[in-house]
């Protein structure tokens, strides 16, 4: 199975498709990954439930969510990680970045 | 062999934190042993200018510099966004080049592992 990793930049109260999710991910396993505003997905709890639901995990970058006072506080299903981690992520664990 | 990250930056070096993520990305790639080939487009062409010196943000142009000069970072961009905005040869940073997506973003991409798009 062929694997996409979604980057995400924008904040959750911009204009976000996440039909493409859906559309550009068929049968593959998905994940996001959020860096910049992309991060209020990690701490808002309707706007989180909601990207979930469209992919299988997701991934803050630590430093943006710290950088916006929420450092630690990503809910449950979203992983904070550093920018080690996604290089490991992008080049290793999954076959193509799409940037939505 | 070396798995090659390509970014391509698509805003500009003052508009928002986008080209810091790309240089903090481009970093972390080249110590974990990848190579990592940058291609600035559209606003992004602002990212080579030498002597950018901003007060208040971090100095992408002097990160960079650094990431090419010690960890072979490989940095061009569009030499038509630059004519467009007034950007000349021999104004970008040492060690970048003024290329094309014809000649050097298509070779990145059908030379790379993995593209990560960097735009709003």
């Amino acid at each position: 199975m062929t694997s996409i990793l979604f980057l995400m930049l924008k904040s959750p109260h911009e204009n976000v498709n996440l039909e493409l999710v859906d559309e550009l991910g068929k049968d593959t396993k998905k994940a996001a990954l959020l860096l910049e505003d992309a991060v209020y997905y990690a701490v808002d709890k309707k706007q989180g439930k909601h990207l979930a639901d469209h992919v299988d995990e997701v991934f803050v970058m630590a430093d943006d969510l710290a950088a916006r006072g929420f450092k630690g506080k990503a809910s449950g299903r979203f992983k904070e990680i550093d920018y080690p981690e996604a290089v490991e992520i992008i080049m290793e664990r999954y076959d193509r970045t799409i940037t939505i | 062999m070396t798995k090659t990250m390509v970014i391509q930056l698509r805003t500009g070096s003052m508009m928002s934190m986008d080209s810091n993520v790309a240089v903090k990305l481009a970093k972390a790639a080249l110590e974990k042993g990848y190579n990592v080939r940058l291609f600035g487009y559209g606003e992004a062409v602002t990212v080579i200018k030498e002597g950018q010196d901003p007060r208040r943000f971090p100095n992408v142009g002097k990160e960079l510099k650094e990431l090419v000069e010690q960890k072979g970072l490989v940095v061009v961009v569009c030499e038509t966004c630059c004519v467009a905005r007034g950007i000349h040869r021999g104004e970008e940073i040492k060690g970048t080049k003024v290329g094309s997506l014809t000649n050097d973003f298509s070779k990145f991409v059908s030379e790379g592992d993995r593209m990560v798009t960097i735009a709003r």
